[in-house]
Order: structure tokens, then C-alpha cells, then sequence
């Protein structure tokens, strides 16, 4: 309706000739195709208090998930109507230090037990009442990108002309394990790719993806939904 | 005094290009957390060197800028927390003192090497610091009983615009990285034991 209403402006206020590529780029800036899919391995649920970490996989590993993603994620997660109890990443580390170090940090679901069984480690996790941690794997990266545009100054004034266009791509997994009984109980993968747009006729006007950030929020509504239904 | 007028400019402008060049960070206190570890009740005593008390590093890189990382005392800070965390009785010996201990055990760290990447010579967004400590273990009797090398590396990724104290950040972590290392090593050793 919204969008009609909009078209109906436009094409009142430009001549066809400057509606139709107007328009073209109007829809192409939003274009962002997205997949989500989860894949589950046992029952999840959340009881009162019980809270999530959610944590970057190591850069030892080769991982380079961003940590703005991270920080995106808890609070997709915590905000809302159906909020979660999310446990702040930097504390929960403090807190078992050197354990949860990108060096130290269990790699696989085999090595939890034994990591439990450390002095101290499984009272702090009873004592905070962290249910699950999630550790996320992926990151957004630039996929290509063309066009050309130049900017001048003289003194009459400044302007730009040209096209420039950029696509990016943002890819994550992520891991949810139980801590109660010390199992993996699936992933959800997120598959994102954006293109961005910036046309200029004397100013630049950006028509950007915000590829990243659609990422993370589809990513959030898919972890809620996967780990309390 | 057009000429004296000018010069002073030129000096003003070659003074802020060098400035603008060259980095400077400071790292005074790693805040590592107390580790989560069994203590022992082995005593044991610590003698650090002159360059624990003020370390830096200076690195020019090719074509770009001057960067300074001083550590400061930081690596004292971090070795304090860590052994004392480790063992109940734990002192810290003065750098002449002999290596014939009234403790169980005597370490000496050493820093080795130190590194750092920036996003300019990486071509990623992230500073990168590799520090390469030994520590030195030895009983009572001044005898060496461990004798290892302790590569820590830490990496901290920056922004658009990137950010001096991200340099810092990643200096924290090797050092966090080199006491997760510290920890494993004394672990697998028979020192505890």
C-alpha cells in the first residue's frame, strides 16, 4: 500500500523517462537475498533465569567473525518483547579465564566435559545460570564491485558523475550447545548477499545493502525461535 | 621577516607531518582476570628483568608510519597475577638475588621477541602483536627444571578508521594468550607435581 502510494508520487512529480530508472533504482537498492536454514539435533527450551553466550569461534581456528556481529547478535536477542537472558561475551570470559581464550576455548562438543571437570569451571556456569552457549562462525566480506565515478572541485563549485556498484556477502553458522547435559543441539546458517548502488549526477546518492545488519537480525529471530519455539 | 615568517610556518607543517606519521601506545595495566586454576602449595619466587620494569618497541614500517608500543610495566602485572594465582606462596625477588632460592621453585621470564602487524601491512582490518617469552624454571638448588618458549599471539580487529589503542587491545590479548600458554605448560609439566 505504502509503496503504491509512493509510485503514485513519483510518477506525479518526474516524467516516465526519469521514473522508470528512478524506480529501478529504488527496488535494487533493497536488494538483499536472504536464506536461513537451521538444522536441529535435539530439544531446546529456556527455563526462568537461565541465560546464553554467545561467543565468536577462535581466530586460531580461522575464523574472523567481526565482533560489531557478535555485539549485534546478543542485542537482536535481548531486545524485544520476547527477550532472552543474553550474558555478556567479555564477562563470561573474564570469568573463566584462561578457558574460553581463542587458544584455550573448547573446539568440539567432546571437549566440554573434560573442560567442565576443571576446578571452579562448572560452579561459575551453575552460579550465573548459563544454559547455552552459541558460538558463531562466518563473517560479511566483499565479493566484487565496478563502475566508476570522479569526482571535481573548481570555482564554481564541486560535483560527481559516474556509477559505482559493490556486493557483499555475509555468511555465518551458528552452534547452539546445552550446557545441562552437555550436548550440541544443531545450527542455524545464514546466508546473506547484498549489492550497493552509488549513481551520481553532481551528488552522490548511495543506495546502500546493509547486508551485514539484515544478516544479523535474521540470524537473532532464527536463534530465538530455535532455542525457545 | 617574510623569510623568518615562513620558516617558522615550514617548521610548524614538517613538525605535524612528522607527528602525524608516527604512533605512540601505551599499555599500563593488561587487566587480566584472576585465572580459574587449582593453586599449589609450592612456594615459589620470581626475578624479573630491567626490561620488565619499562618495556617498548619502535617499529618504522616501510613506507608508512612510526609506531611505539610501550608496555610499560604491563608483563610484571601479568606475571604477578598469573604466579600468584598458581602458587600460594609466591614472592618477587629483587634482580641481583642469586638463583639458589628459599623457595621450591625460582622463575625468571624473559621477553625474546616482539612483533605487531598493522592493517596497512596486513591488508586485513586487524592489528596483530606475536610476543615470544621463555620462561626459566629452576628448583632450589638453582638446577633447571623447564626451559620453555612461549609464543602468545593476539589479534584485534579495527574499523573504517582505524583506531591507535586497537594495537593496545591486541597487545592484551598475546598477553592473555601467553598465560593461557603458561597455565597449559605448568599442567602438562611435572613442576606441580
Amino acid at each position: 500500500m505504502i509503496m503504491k502510494e509512493r509510485l503514485k508520487i513519483i510518477s506525479i512529480l518526474i516524467p516516465n523517462s526519469i521514473t522508470v530508472p528512478l524506480l529501478l533504482l529504488i527496488l535494487l537498492s533493497a536488494c538483499v537475498t536472504a536464506r536461513i536454514e537451521d538444522n536441529r539435533l535435539g530439544m531446546t527450551g529456556l527455563n526462568e533465569g537461565e541465560g546464553i553466550v554467545i561467543i565468536a569461534k577462535s581466530y586460531h581456528l580461522g575464523n574472523e567473525t567481526e565482533n560489531k556481529f557478535i555485539s549485534c547478535i546478543s542485542k537482536n536477542m535481548r531486545d524485544g518483547a520476547s527477550g532472552l537472558r543474553i550474558i555478556s561475551n567479555q564477562e563470561f570470559v573474564d570469568s573463566l579465564f584462561p578457558w574460553f581464550e581463542p587458544r584455550t576455548a573448547p573446539a568440539n562438543m567432546q571437549s566440554l566435559p573434560l573442560l567442565m571437570n576443571r576446578p571452579g569451571v562448572a560452579n561459575i556456569i551453575k552460579n550465573n545460570s548459563i544454559r547455552y552457549i552459541i558460538w558463531v562462525d562466518g563473517n560479511t566480506d566483499s565479493t566484487g564491485g565496478g563502475g566508476n565515478l570522479s569526482c571535481a572541485v573548481g570555482p564554481g563549485g564541486a560535483g560527481c558523475f559516474g556509477f559505482a556498484w559493490w556486493s557483499d556477502d555475509a555468511k555465518y553458522e551458528a552452534s547452539v550447545w546445552d550446557l545441562s547435559d552437555f550436548s550440541e543441539d544443531g545450527n542455524v546458517t545464514a546466508d546473506y548477499s547484498g549489492t550497493s548502488f552509488l549513481p551520481a549526477v553532481i551528488i552522490p546518492i548511495p543506495f546502500i545493502a546493509r547486508t551485514q545488519n539484515r544478516a544479523c537480525q535474521g540470524l537473532a529471530e532464527q536463534l530465538k525461535l530455535f532455542i525457545v519455539g | 621577516m617574510k623569510y623568518k615568517k615562513n620558516k617558522n610556518f615550514l617548521a610548524l607543517v614538517a613538525t605535524f607531518l612528522i607527528l602525524s606519521c608516527s604512533s605512540q601506545i601505551t599499555v599500563l595495566d593488561p587487566n587480566i582476570p584472576k585465572p580459574v586454576i587449582a593453586s599449589s602449595n609450592l612456594s615459589a619466587a620470581i626475578k624479573y628483568p630491567d626490561n620488565f620494569e619499562d618495556f617498548s618497541h619502535e617499529e618504522q614500517i616501510i613506507g608508512a608510519d612510526k609506531w611505539q608500543i610501550k608496555l610499560g610495566g604491563s608483563n610484571k602485572i601479568l606475571f604477578n597475577k598469573l604466579f600468584s594465582s598458581i602458587f600460594n606462596n609466591f614472592i618477587i625477588l629483587d634482580k641481583d638475588s642469586a638463583l639458589e632460592s628459599t623457595t621450591d621453585i625460582l622463575i625468571e621470564p624473559e621477553i625474546e621477541a616482539f612483533e605487531f602487524s598493522v592493517p596497512k601491512q596486513s591488508q586485513t582490518n586487524a592489528f596483530a602483536v606475536w610476543i615470544r617469552y621463555r620462561i626459566k624454571i629452576y628448583d632450589n638448588k638453582g638446577k633447571t627444571i623447564a626451559n620453555w618458549p612461549i609464543s602468545a599471539y593476539g589479534k584485534s580487529e579495527t574499523g573504517t578508521f582505524s583506531n591507535n589503542n586497537d594495537l593496545g587491545h591486541a597487545a592484551i590479548l598475546a598477553m592473555r594468550d601467553a598465560a593461557a600458554l603458561i597455565i597449559l605448560q605448568i599442567e602438562k609439566s611435572s613442576i606441580l607435581k
